[in-house]
């Protein structure tokens, strides 16, 4: 009974694990322009990664061996750097003005007032090394 | 034990001069000095004992099987040459403190001069051939660093490299003559070579070793027709003149020829081709002397014609004979060390070393001036100086040679006209430049120089006119005692007096007195004719215009394979692995019995996988970055690969090194267009397809012989068996690295760091403008704050693992190299996050010590193990029962590994992060991921 449960538990954790990476990668091609393509991979490192790693997590408890929680520093890790690289995908693509859609017009998002020049480096003496 | 310190203190004692120098010059010389007196006490405390006739022997078998021996001995000729070595070094050392100009970096030139002493001693008490090979190969090197130690003079360059070349050529020859004596004889030690010299004289191949062996004292020498080198290293600084092309390297030949007398002399091939080479040189060595201006050309052309006369003595071979080489050989020392010396004095007081704008210097100089005449009275061979006495007794020995040489009166007559010369150019020397009329102006006004340079020529003086006067006190023990290590005859009974009645031999030299200066007259009339008119057959000029010709032909070679096309140097690379490996395998391959495999389907998918991919990089191949990203993904799926086929610590090492390479990658790809230019013909197409076709069956074929057939199967399983009790550790990889392989780990490690040095150099090289932003408060828009908090709150978190990773990878999947890879890409998230400027202020980590410290904590680990008797790396480890933690491990392979992380961190940070400081293309534009492909 127990083990029927458990493989039940982990199986339906794999299935959702892999749909929403399936979702993610989906969103990641199909999406109409660059800043909402962006949004693909979050539904995939999030949920996707998070169930599988749940999964892995609840059968190892349940095989006997004990509740190890260092998987769960994948997710932490992931959580901490997934946003940070979308936020700088968008800058960067804010700052190489790259189109929205076929007419080319600026995002909602975008404030008109900010400046969307590379900033360019003063080119001055290097220090002493 | 004393006799390898003699040679060590020098070796090693040259690092202090460059390390005292914060210190000053005066420490930094005083440290040279110190170094020379240590040595010089260790060899004082033998002395005795040798002169007894018992010298100290030393032998450490190095490698038995090549019949290399660290064996050394201080029988007469060693002590004669060594006591030159290190009491004139002296000498030479406190003239150099005084001579250096304050321009020149004093630490490094007795740095060199210290590694010259220790390998010059390193040839005179050799007692094994191939060691004495190995110490010359030295003395050439570090006497390349001296003579070319004012890099910036054109001509001290071009000496330095006209030396090593004959030099070094020299040396090779020499290789071959002891190898070919070495198995004629059966031995390398110079002690059973003597024993062995009936044999060796009858041997088919006692000619060709002669000869080459004596191709290589000549070229040391500067023996006719290789005398032209000794001249144009005159461009180095005068202490190294008058130390290695006066009193101890040149001599290097003729002490290789006096120490193989016993075992190679007494043939008639060595007598005309010795004896010949040595008289030729005495008298063109001392005919160009008399055509020079230049002071040291002609000190430099005297020492080859006093060297030429030596070796002539030594080839004539009979016992006195021998006697009177090596009293000429403490005589010239003597004399050309002073002169040089006094020379140096001049050019370094007078500004000028021209003898048509010196004279009259006695008024000026007058403590210099008397002794330099006196040296040069010596170099003449007047009485009552040593130089008088060893002159004397070559003459004399030229009456009475052991075979024919033509009418009796022809070698006698010949050398008195050497005689002659060398009186004539000594006048020339000393007169022109002391004596006779004042030039208008000097380039600066000439005064005494600081005692510190008078006081050896001094020194030096005063030993030749004691010599001269009590030659058989001061000259005569050790002379004998040098004679008999230097001859197969007994020599006994030496006796050396000023005046033997009116023999042939007074004769001789009295005619060649009178001739000399007669010939010193005539001087202002030739000398201007064989200036202007009559050409001389120059060595030089055929030297260069030999190298010039072979290095045409190096260009054109290199045009062939290289002409600068990135594409055609590695299709020639391709080209020849498919050629030998390819034939290698059609050798080897074995029958392919076609078997049912059974192939895993999710292997199949990978695969599969990996193909698109790969297909999806060539058919992007001009879109740079979209092509970096394939490849990213293909360096994935191999990691996936790994992991499926159950090598964890690969897969993390691929990982790893995969972040870090397309990093870089990035890095160089700034500096190009974004898509690469449409350059192939159709041709070159079809050839490149080929090319490209072959090399991955050949690879193919290799990867699929291996996989099907493992040979190594006993190999694995000793691994395996052996992991934890013989490594301690249960990660079999990881052992493997660092204790079974840990030789090559070693090696691939200091690999590692010098190709950083090398990115490193070639960064600095190319002289790039630095782009560098000043280290305030980085700029919001370029730097976003996001990830720059989170860079910062990583790095404990990422250095935490990575000390986990290293801790843990004896015995789990980790390991030093991965934790040094994930020390760096910490790091150089902190770069990314913040730019250079910013983070150097804040985190200024020394690459370069970092890669050095790395290397040594290596080594070290290494050392540690022969200090307690075992091989080199041989690892230990220990158990112990710590209260909280429970049982822990202690292995010195994580010494071991702590260096590989070290030297891997530093390699890596310091390839990216001056990558990163050149500045963008200027051409670049952004790039467009929406563009489409034409």
């Amino acid at each position: 009974m127990i083990e029927l449960l458990s493989e039940v538990l982990v199986s339906a954790l794999i299935l959702v694990g892999a749909f929403f990476t399936l979702v993610g990668s989906l969103g990641l091609t199909r999406l109409r322009d660059f800043f909402a393509r962006l949004h693909g991979p979050t539904k995939a490192t999030t949920l996707g990664v998070g169930s599988l790693l749940l999964a892995s997590l609840v059968f190892i408890a349940l095989e006997g061996d004990g509740l190890r929680l260092h998987k769960v520093l994948i997710a932490i890790f992931l959580f901490l750097t997934a946003p940070v690289s979308a936020h700088l995908l968008a800058k960067a693509a804010i700052c190489l003005k790259v189109g929205t859609g076929p007419a080319g017009e600026v995002p909602e998002t975008f404030d008109a007032t900010q400046s969307l020049e590379i900033p360019r480096d003063p080119v001055s003496t290097p220090p002493a090394t | 034990m004393t006799l390898l310190l003699v040679i060590l203190i020098p070796l090693l004692g040259a690092m202090l001069p460059p390390l005292m120098m914060r210190w000053g010059r005066g420490a930094s010389a005083g440290s040279a000095i110190l170094v020379t007196l240590a040595a010089l006490g260790a060899w004082g405390s033998m002395v005795p004992a040798a002169l007894r006739g018992e010298g100290a022997t030393f032998k450490l078998p190095w490698i038995p099987a090549l019949g290399l021996n660290l064996s050394l001995t201080l029988d007469g000729l060693a002590l004669l040459f060594s006591g030159l070595i290190l009491g004139i070094g002296l000498l030479v050392v406190l003239y150099a403190k005084d001579y250096l100009y304050k321009s020149d970096p004093m630490g490094r030139f007795f740095a060199y001069l210290l590694l010259f002493m220790g390998a010059m001693l390193g040839v005179v008490l050799s007692a094994n051939l191939l060691l004495t090979v190995v110490f010359w190969e030295l003395t050439s090197i570090t006497s390349f660093l001296l003579i070319g130690f004012w890099g910036h003079r054109a001509d001290a360059r071009r000496g330095a490299r006209m030396a090593l070349t004959i030099t070094g050529l020299g040396g090779l020859c020499f290789l071959g003559g002891a190898l070919l004596l070495g198995h004629l004889a059966g031995t390398f030690e110079i002690a059973e070579l003597t024993s062995l010299r009936d044999s060796t004289l009858s041997h088919g191949w006692y000619v060709p070793a002669l000869v080459l062996i004596l191709l290589g004292a000549f070229t040391k020498s500067a023996q006719f027709p290789f005398q032209f080198w000794l001249p144009q290293a005159m461009a180095a600084p005068t202490p190294v003149s008058s130390y290695l092309h006066s009193a101890t390297m040149v001599k290097a030949g003729v002490f290789l020829i006096a120490r193989l007398h016993p075992a190679l002399g007494g043939s008639e091939v060595w007598f005309y081709l010795v004896g010949g080479v040595g008289l030729a040189t005495l008298l063109v060595g001392a005919f160009l002397a008399n055509l020079a201006y230049d002071l040291k050309g002609l000190l430099a052309y005297s020492t080859v014609s006093h060297l030429g006369l030596i070796v002539a003595l030594l080839g004539i071979g009979t016992q006195y004979a021998v006697v009177a080489a090596i009293f000429h050989i403490l005589n010239h020392a003597l004399f050309k060390a002073s002169l040089f010396m006094s020379a140096g004095i001049v050019d370094h007081q007078a500004g000028t070393r021209d003898l048509r704008s010196l004279g009259g210097l006695w008024r000026l100089l007058p403590f210099t001036a008397p002794l330099a005449l006196i040296a040069a009275a010596a170099m003449a061979g007047l009485p009552p100086l040593n130089g008088f006495l060893s002159k004397e007794l070559f003459l004399e020995q030229t009456l009475e040679l052991p075979f024919a040489a033509g009418p009796w009166w022809l070698v006698p007559a010949l050398a008195t006209l050497g005689a002659l010369l060398s009186m004539g150019y000594a006048v020339r020397f000393g007169v022109n430049t002391f004596l006779g009329p004042q030039p208008k102006t000097f380039p600066k006004p000439p005064i005494e120089p600081p005692w510190g340079m008078r006081i050896p020529v001094a020194l030096l003086v005063a030993g030749c006119v004691a010599i001269g006067l009590l030659p058989d006190l001061l000259g005569a023990p050790i002379v004998e005692l040098a004679a008999a290590a230097s001859s197969y005859l007994e020599v006994e009974g030496v006796h050396f007096a000023l005046w033997h009645g009116f023999t042939p031999a007074l004769l001789m030299s009295g005619i060649a007195i009178v001739g000399g200066v007669g010939l010193w007259y005539l001087q202002r009339w030739f000398v201007p004719v064989f200036d202007q008119s009559i050409p001389l057959p120059s060595g030089e000029r055929l030297f260069r215009a030999t190298i010039a010709g072979l290095v045409d032909l190096s260009r054109s070679a290199k045009r062939a394979f290289h002409p600068g096309k990135l594409q055609t140097a590695i299709a020639w690379m391709i080209l020849s692995v498919v050629l030998l490996v390819g034939s290698a395998l059609l050798v080897k391959l074995p029958r392919w019995t076609p078997s049912p495999a059974d192939i895993d389907p999710s292997l199949l998918g990978g695969v599969a996988l990996l193909l698109l991919a790969i297909g999806a990089a060539l058919y992007f191949h001009r879109r740079r970055a979209v092509s970096l990203a394939i490849l990213g993904a293909v360096g994935l799926l191999l990691s996936m690969g790994f992991v499926y086929l159950s090598a964890p610590d690969l897969a993390l090492t691929q990982l790893s090194v995969e972040v870090s390479t397309i990093v870089l990658m990035l890095l160089a790809l700034h500096l190009l267009p974004a898509q690469s230019v449409k350059e192939r013909v159709g041709l070159h197409h079809l050839r490149d397809g080929v090319l490209a076709l072959g090399a991955a069956v050949v690879v193919g074929t290799l990867t699929w012989l291996l996989l099907i057939d493992p040979p190594t199967s006993a190999t694995s399983a000793y691994y395996l068996a052996q992991s934890k009790p013989g490594g301690g550790g249960t990660n079999v990889v990881n052992v493997i690295l660092v204790d079974f392989r840990g030789f090559d780990t070693f090696g691939e490690v200091i690999v590692l760091g010098i190709a950083a040095l090398g990115v490193y150099a070639m960064l600095f090289g190319m002289g790039l403008p630095t782009r560098w932003t000043r280290p305030e408060t980085p700029d919001e828009s370029a730097y976003p704050l996001m990830l720059g908090v989170v860079a910062r709150v990583l790095l404990p978190l990422a250095l935490v693992v990575g000390i986990y990773l290293f801790l843990r990878g004896h015995n789990e999947p980790g390991g030093g190299f991965v934790a040094g890879l994930v020390f760096s890409a910490a790091i150089i998230l902190q770069y990314l996050a913040s730019g250079i400027g910013w983070t150097q202020h804040k985190m200024n980590i020394p690459f370069h010590p970092l890669i050095a410290l790395g290397i040594f904590v290596a080594g070290l680990t290494g050392v540690i193990a022969i200090a307690f008797g075992q091989p080199f790396l041989r690892s230990w480890f220990e158990y112990y029962h710590v209260p909280i933690l429970g049982e822990i491990e202690l292995a010195s392979a994580m010494a071991f590994d702590l260096g590989v992380t070290l030297t891997v961190v530093g390699g890596l940070l310091m390839v990216l992060v001056n990558l990163s400081k050149l500045p963008r293309s200027t051409s670049v534009r952004p790039l467009t991921l929406a563009e489409e492909e034409d």
